[in-house]
């Protein structure tokens, strides 16, 4: 029983020879008008899917992650077709039914993606050719692409006739099942179909079966849909020429929602944010907004772009604004702080807003400005305290060296950056005011390796006007007094 | 600027609400409406005029029991601005806060100190008790605009539980600003001058003494309150600091 819409046999091209050719679809005149027919009788009931399957036998020849690479190139234009494309081994299949009405029919699709396709293949230095099909099934419009054959199937009714006229070499089998059907006298997908299902099972596997099976349809045949990377830029072109940063807000506002909008849909935050501020004839501005939590609040993100406003100069009147995302990231629910303003006695200290804060201070005074401080093992006094700047503080992973180091004479808070020298006049210590002293002396010996050596007694001593001060005296050279802390 | 307009305008009425809403609230619902010692405890913004510190206990616990004898409330301020004056660094300023920042930390708060006159050294804190990893510091080199601004901007975060910051001279007008601003993140910021102004409107004024009469004396200090909320006259007290150094 031949299908007058399927496919119809014909000569099976050399995937990788020079002539390789597309064969355009055996469908407009006669065909189309019934198949139309079949179409609305089959709506009724159920329409099947129909999946438009693109194979690229030439991709072969590369690496898996290259053929990754380049099938990602390659999807990119079958998303202007349909939404729902997945990746198969050197092919992509995607659903089209539910757009055959919107482009007019098959041929129109084909149309559209074939130049776009070949110009991709073109760019991506391969062979530009490519084997194409369309049927109910995922599977079978896998197979029907991989003969060769162009085919186009509307119903399921008419898969098993149409796969069966196809060569068992496209089910991609191993060598060794390969040669068990070629001694079994199967050549064709028709033999199987008329094989007992048991037997078949014993002999090659589930796997295959449930190939054939997903082949037909009778299997579920699930497929991963392809993605693309998020991207997001927008930009405004203002009607005049803007001085004022803060007449820029609300347009940024309205970008910004739009840009939280998008993260919304997508399910995802931001970390890494520019604006650039376009001028004439000067070199545009940039503002690069970097987050340590990743967000998408845009009450937020507006407050830190007005806090990078106000630092900022700009060389001429803003005549266009673009804003671009750099940086992606998963969101996690629990940044989002969801009561926390309704509590009136806020008890509770979330990070989120401490991330927020921290974020808007950096923004205003620059990384460096913004310091935290660490404990050091480290004998040399001005040696054992450190400060990290915000941008490399890593604040999840610092609890492991605590009390590590603690000296067991008191030091003071306050530690001067350079020793300031101490007068010593008649025997006495002065500041400003006389020094007596208190206790010590404690001797610190340190960096004699080096060409700097450190060798002090420090003393903690008290100055007439009430200040407690660290005070030590060289043990080398000229033998100087030096102030060196507050015990404030 | 804006916020300072809009908060100096809403604050007292909030201030008034506050006070009267605990008699309001109870009285309507015709329970037995609380005596007023019992009100005094509990509400930092009611005081007797006549009596001197030592009322209620609205305070956080200073972990000086002489200085908390003389402060209003038995403690410091829960929010707000105070001041320490000392006419030197390194009198004791910092000692003095010891275990406020402990609990601070220990409540999962952080510390901002804003722009230290000499480099804040780890080990001492280390020394003290005082975890250095919930610590912040800003820059000395931070333009006074820059350092004001995140003063305030810390002092309205909820995560910040206490704001030090070294200025030797501020305007009034800043001075309220901040203290506003406090008051709307709860959050404790302290500030250390050199000098008193008389006319601060921050809510606790604290001086430490230089102890010239017993000039070898190293722990002892004379702490006085000049101005707290509740307090009419300045009351002295004799603190023994730097326990860590025994």
């Amino acid at each position: 029983m031949e299908d007058p819409e399927s496919t119809v046999q014909l000569p099976l091209p050399s995937p990788f020879g020079a002539k390789a050719e597309v064969i355009e679809l055996p469908l407009p005149g006669q065909p189309a008008s019934e198949s139309k027919q079949d179409s609305t009788q089959f709506q009724a009931k159920k329409p099947d899917n129909l999946w438009y399957a693109v194979y690229f036998p030439q991709l072969a020849q590369l690496t898996e992650s290259q053929q990754q690479e380049h099938l990602k190139e390659l999807a990119a234009v079958l998303e202007s077709i349909s939404s729902t494309v997945s990746f198969h081994p050197q092919a992509l299949i995607c659903e089209i039914r539910s757009s055959l009405k919107y482009f007019g029919g098959i041929n129109a699709i084909h149309n559209k993606v074939n130049e776009p396709l070949k110009e991709a293949l073109k760019q991506l230095s391969l062979p530009e050719f490519f084997l194409h099909a369309a049927c109910p099934t995922v599977t079978g419009s896998l197979l029907l692409a991989r003969s060769g054959h162009n085919g186009l199937v509307y119903r399921k009714d008419n898969l098993r006739s149409a796969l069966g006229q196809l060569s068992t070499e496209v089910l991609h089998l191993s060598k060794e099942q390969n040669r068990r059907l070629y001694n079994m006298g199967i050549r064709h997908l028709r033999d199987i179909w008329r094989l007992p299902t048991d037997g078949l099972r014993k002999r090659f596997g589930s796997e295959f079966m449930n190939l054939l099976k997903k082949a037909l349809g009778e299997a579920p045949d699930p497929t991963q849909n392809y993605l693309p990377p998020p991207a997001f830029s927008t930009s405004y072109d203002l009607p005049y020429e803007v001085e004022s940063l803060d007449r820029l807000l609300p347009i940024a506002d309205e970008m910004l929602s739009h840009l939280c909008e998008f993260l919304r849909r997508r399910d995802l935050s931001m970390s890494h944010l520019v604006f650039y501020l376009k001028h004439e004839k000067r070199n545009g501005t940039d503002i690069n907004m970097s987050l340590r939590q990743a967000s998408r609040c845009n009450k937020h993100l507006l407050m830190l772009l007005e806090t990078h406003f106000t630092n900022l100069m700009i060389p001429a009147p803003v005549i266009a604004m673009k804003m671009e995302v750099k940086k992606f990231d998963a969101f996690m629910s629990h940044s989002e702080s969801l009561l926390a303003e309704d509590k009136p006695n806020g008890r509770q200290y979330h990070d989120n807003n401490l991330y927020q804060f921290m974020e808007q201070l950096k923004a205003r005074l620059g990384g460096h400005f913004v310091n935290s401080i660490n404990t050091v093992a480290e004998h040399c006094p001005e040696y054992a305290t450190r400060q990290i700047a915000y941008d490399e503080m890593e604040i999840t992973s610092r609890a492991g060296d605590k009390q590590k180091s603690i000296p067991l004479t008191p030091r003071p808070f306050l530690l001067l950056q350079e020793p300031q020298q101490l007068i010593l006049k008649n025997g006495k210590l002065y500041h400003s005011k006389p020094i007596t002293i208190i206790s010590g002396p404690e001797r610190i010996e340190s960096y004699w390796w080096s060409g700097s050596d450190v060798r002090r007694d420090y003393y903690v001593a008290l100055e007439q006007n009430g200040s407690r001060l660290w005070i030590y005296r060289e043990r080398s050279g000229e033998k100087n007094w030096y102030l060196h802390g507050y015990f404030a | 600027m804006k916020t300072y307009s809009e908060s100096s305008t809403k604050a007292p009425e909030s201030l008034l609400d506050r006070a009267y809403s605990h008699i309001d609230g109870i009285e309507q619902d015709g329970l037995p409406a609380p005596s007023i010692e019992e009100l005094l405890q509990r509400n930092a913004d009611l005081w007797r005029g006549c009596d001197m510190a030592g009322q209620g206990v609205h305070g956080q616990s200073t972990g000086y029991p002489q200085l908390d004898e003389v402060l209003p409330g038995r403690g410091w301020p829960q929010n707000g601005l105070m001041e320490i004056i000392s006419p030197h660094w390194g009198m004791g300023e910092l000692q003095l806060l010891i275990p406020l920042m402990r609990s601070v930390i220990a409540r999962g708060q952080w510390i901002l100190w804003i722009s230290p006159p000499h480099l804040l050294y780890a080990p001492a804190l280390t020394q003290a008790g005082i975890n250095t990893d919930q610590i912040l510091v800003v820059n000395l080199d931070t333009s006074c605009k820059d350092a004001l601004w995140s003063m305030e901007k810390a002092l309205q975060t909820k995560n910040c539980g206490l704001v030090l910051a070294w200025q030797t001279w501020l305007p009034g007008k800043v001075l309220r600003r901040l203290q506003l601003a406090a008051e709307t993140g709860s959050t404790l910021g302290v500030l250390f001058k050199h000098r008193d102004s008389k006319y601060s409107p921050s809510r606790l004024r604290i001086q430490i003494k230089d102890s010239s009469s017993s000039s070898a004396d190293f722990s002892t200090a004379d702490v006085t309150v000049i101005k707290a909320r509740g307090n009419f006259r300045p009351l002295t007290t004799r603190l023994k600091l730097y326990q860590h150094h025994a």
